[in-house]
């Protein structure tokens, strides 16, 4: 029953795009004040539909449906009722339908918040992001429908892929999503804003709203992936340049260069052809990943099932926008530079113009290391893969004037301005020099380079730690963004430096001593749940200055698909996080054990929700100080 | 003459270009350096002169190869044409077992002998990966 | 002018781009290995789906014929997909399809059979997935052709489809 209604309410939706379509190219005619009161009750009637399709399906998994077959593929009776109802997300179908059900919500929020807009940049946008809202329909219906039959009806499901049974990543698709699809908002309110010439300060004002709101779910949800790959995955690390990732960081970077330039629209028409191209940029990009991810292009190690078909759907989509946009982009954008030319040198502008270069430059890095193995093996059918050591090497050393950059950018006026208290300037820079020089002179031997990386950091801290402790509510949430970036950083730099890791092959009641301690692996305690059965070793740490750490890592052995997987023991402190997991080598008695300190992991998390949490205090200011 | 403003935005146009060649040249020096092959051990077999670069191998391991002690794990990489012998010091995947595809990371002592880095890790089990399907068979 | 330059050069970039992703998405996901020497059967004793009892694998592949083995698996959702297939090859006299079930729940497995028809004229067990490695398996679905001499000839990994099943009824002629 649930399986017809959340197909049928989707056809209707579809339907309803083409009706809204037609009825607002009519009101686009009309002469009339404001939009047609029956626009915004089409919209809200879509929306209202992919909801009620959307709701069906997590129905169909709470009742454990097995009729149908995205119920069936992903879902199980024994599961527990949380994980049913994040399993309608947590596969391609699910999420697809996910995906869509924002972008009708978000329209429609677009269309009742824009009221002070002109009617006919309202109505456009309306219509471009109907193009994608359509494209998605029948995306979903033709290559993924969520809502397929299954006769004779299974008594089981396959349950879902335990190491998705995390409840960072049961939220972090649906975060990650209202990012990417806030973006679509941006893409098509810059396209029409292009057609109606409409590129403008009273524009940068409005449209800045949605660049925060989808630039601060994208970075909460670029972190909640990567809380997940530290906790579930057990590779110790929060970050591994794996293409997926790389995927959501790269409108993440667009999105924030966007975020900076449209400050400068704000205050007097400059750059304008470079916002469009961003915006344009970052949505493309977002769809650019959705493609790599879905159509099983990439070699990562969390691709969803591959299905050819759909790959091409979405390539062809994607292309279709890339080549719309552009069409659109040179038949009406007219390029307004009078005002680049009065750009001073000493100014925020530049020093804004100066930050969107780095940016683009950590763009182009991600963007041509995750694609170029896909460019090589169609053309040279070489396999090859791009390691972390790449991205480092092109990033790190750019950080350093990055850094500083932003430290003295926020200071400098609009326009034009002189460089004030340079004295305290220089004074903080080589204060920060020696404090980081010290640090690590006490703590590692590779001293001179992470000095001269660390110390920008620390300049940047101590400058923004001013500016948000003296300077008092002058610029909240810049302060505040700009602090938690620099404290992200530093926490970054010192946990990558001072991570300390031992691995080793060990049997039960073992020892193994290193440099600093001692390991015993005391005994193996076995126990049985309701959908896995555990193995838990009981690990006993000595650290040589007489710190007992007990450490109880877990191996579980799901029966519904039949999976084992790895539960890291984290200990978290304020300072660093020890962390144990083992592996089970088939057959033999070693365990496989990977023990590591991380200092400073619980300050990564904590800053990049500081740093949202400054996104979200600008959007929720009334009006920009000067 | 030149106006004032023309000149600042010649100077503005060759800063960006200058700025774009720049990076792209270093993104694709560094690409060169740091790209990590693949190779099936019936590739390494022929290969004429051992690289000192990180390669990435893959294949079955094979059955009754794996052995292990404290320090590090060895096994045997197969193609079912050609065999190469791995050790290992690392952190082993869960769905690291015998009969089973597997990609390791690592650098070529000779053509007999590789000395992995990494072992790298699936979600699924029925996956097998692109590379390590071509490797086994096609060759 | 030159702005058209610059928009057919970016054209031309984008549609670089579609190629390139165009074919590498093309890369099929079915994938034949090509046997280079044949294969010899493995010798083995499994137990037989319905009675239960023990069966030497020389038996089962007794006659003079070409035979099919099919591993397969209740919970596995392509075989679900591939299933009508190989009731359309059982159809074919000429050959023999054989069963193993892979790591399955016997009862899940019945009603599989139940529900979908059985195409194999013999189902062996498989419990904890062994004999499907000395077949050199690598997952479910997966179908080996094994010729009169007794040797492997050919196998086919993931879910068969109907451009495999005119494949394998063209090799069996």
């Amino acid at each position: 029953m649930a399986n017809q209604i959340g197909y049928y309410s989707l056809i209707l939706g579809l339907a309803l795009s083409f009706i809204l379509s037609a009825v607002s190219i009519k009101d686009f005619y009309n002469n009339n004040q404001g939009i047609n009161q029956k626009v915004l009750s089409l919209s809200f009637l879509q929306f209202f539909f992919v909801i009620i399709s959307f709701l069906s399906l997590i129905l169909s998994f709470v009742n454990s449906d097995f009729s149908n077959e995205t119920v069936f593929n992903n879902s199980h009776t024994t599961k527990p009722l949380f994980y049913k109802i994040s399993g309608t997300w947590g596969n391609h179908e699910g999420s697809l339908l996910l995906w869509l059900l924002v972008l009708t919500l978000f329209i429609f929020l677009f269309l009742i918040k824009s009221n002070e807009q002109p009617k006919k940049y309202r109505i456009l946008t309306l219509l471009f992001q109907q193009v994608i809202i359509i494209g998605f329909f029948l995306f979903l219906l033709k290559t993924s429908n969520p809502f397929n039959y299954l006769f004779p009806i299974p008594k089981e499901g396959l349950g879902l892929n335990p190491i998705l049974q995390d409840p960072a990543l049961a939220i972090h698709p649906p975060i990650l999503y209202l990012g990417y699809v806030g973006s679509s908002i941006i893409f098509s309110a810059s396209l029409s804003a292009v057609t109606q010439n409409y590129v403008s300060k009273e524009w940068a004002q409005h449209i800045k709203k949605w660049i925060l709101i989808s630039w601060i779910f994208l970075t909460l949800g670029i972190m909640l992936g990567s809380i997940w790959a530290y906790y579930e995955l057990g590779w110790g690390g929060f970050w591994f340049w794996d293409p997926v990732e790389n995927v959501s960081l790269m409108p993440w970077l667009t999105l924030t260069a966007l975020l900076h330039c449209v400050l400068v629209l704000e205050r007097r028409v400059a750059l304008t052809s470079w916002i469009i191209i961003l915006s344009i940029a970052t949505f493309i990009l977002s769809m650019c990943g959705t493609f790599l991810v879905r159509s099983g292009i990439l070699n990562s190690v969390h691709t969803f099932a591959n299905d050819p078909e759909r790959g091409i759907f979405i390539l062809i989509f994607l292309f279709v926008l890339i080549f719309l946009s552009l069409g659109i982009f040179f038949l009406f954008h007219k390029e307004n530079n009078k005002n680049l030319d009065k750009i001073f040198w000493l100014s925020k502008e530049a020093s804004i113009l100066i930050n969107n270069w780095f940016l683009m430059y950590f763009l182009s890095v991600v963007l041509i290391g995750t694609t170029y193995p896909i460019f090589l093996d169609v053309i040279s059918a070489q396999k090859i893969s791009v390691g972390p050591p790449f991205y480092h090497k092109l990033i790190v050393p750019f950080l350093i004037p990055f850094l500083v950059f932003m430290s003295l950018g926020p200071k400098l006026n609009w326009i034009k301005s002189k460089v004030e208290n340079k004295f305290s300037l220089i004074i903080f820079f080589i204060i920060s020099i020696f404090l980081s020089f010290f640090i690590l002179r006490k703590l590692t031997p590779g001293v001179l380079f992470n000095t001269v990386l660390i110390s920008p950091a620390f300049y940047l801290f101590f400058i923004t730690a001013k500016d948000l402790f003296i300077k008092k509510f002058k610029n909240l949430p810049q302060s505040i963004a700009h602090f938690s970036f620099s404290m992200l950083l530093l926490s970054i730099l010192f946990n990558s430096i001072l991570s300390l890791e031992i691995i080793t092959n060990i049997k039960v009641g073992e020892k193994y001593n290193f440099d600093k301690g001692q390991i015993f692996f005391q005994k193996l305690e076995k126990n049985k749940n309701s959908n896995y059965n555990s193995v838990i070793g009981h690990f006993k740490i000595n650290n040589n200055k007489g710190k007992i750490i007990y450490l109880k890592p877990e191996l579980r052995i799901y029966n519904q698909p039949v999976t084992i997987t790895s539960e890291a023991d984290i200990k978290t402190t304020l300072l660093a996080d020890t962390f144990l997991v083992m592996n089970l080598v088939k057959g033999k008695e070693y365990f496989n054990i990977r023990y590591q300190v991380k200092p400073f992991m619980i300050w990564i998390w904590i800053s990049v929700l500081l740093l949202s949490l400054g996104g979200l205090m600008s959007l929720l200011k009334k009006k920009y100080e000067k | 003459m030149y106006g004032k403003k023309v000149k600042l935005r010649f100077l503005f146009l060759t800063l960006i270009l200058v700025s774009v060649i720049l990076s792209v040249f270093l993104i694709l020096q560094s690409l060169k350096e740091n790209v990590i092959y693949f190779q099936s051990p019936s590739e390494i077999k022929i290969l004429v002169e051992i690289d000192k670069k990180k390669i990435r191998v893959g294949g079955m391991v094979k059955d009754q190869s794996i052995t292990i002690n404290t320090n590090e794990v060895n096994f045997i990489i197969t193609d079912f044409k050609n065999e190469i012998n791995v050790t290992y010091s690392g952190a082993v995947p869960n769905l690291f077992a015998e009969g089973k595809g597997v990609v390791a990371e690592g650098f070529l002592k000779d053509r007999n002998y590789f000395l992995a880095t990494k072992i790298l890790a699936k979600h699924d089990e029925n996956y097998m990966p692109p590379e390590v399907k071509e490797a086994i068979g096609d060759k | 002018m030159k702005n058209k330059i610059f928009l057919f050069i970016i054209i031309l970039f984008f549609i670089f781009c579609f190629i390139i992703f165009y074919k590498g998405l093309n890369n099929s996901n079915i994938y034949i290995p090509k046997l280079n020497n044949k294969k010899d059967l493995p010798i083995f004793i499994a137990r037989d789906f319905y009675l239960e009892t023990e069966v030497n694998s020389e038996k089962i592949f007794l006659d003079n014929n070409f035979y099919i083995l099919n591993i397969w698996a209740s919970w596995c959702v392509p075989c679900r997909k591939e299933h009508p297939i190989l009731m359309e090859l059982s159809r074919n006299k000429s050959i023999k399809l054989i069963g193993l079930n892979y790591r399955d729940n016997l009862n899940n497995a019945k009603k599989f059979i139940d529900e979908l028809g059985n195409p194999y004229s013999q189902i062996l067990i498989d419990e904890e997935g062994t004999l499907a490695v000395e077949f050199g398996a690598y997952g479910v679905p997966e179908t080996f052709i094994i010729d009169k001499n007794k040797k492997i000839i050919k196998k086919f990994i993931g879910p068969l489809n109907q451009k495999l099943l005119k494949e394998i009824k063209l090799f069996l002629k």
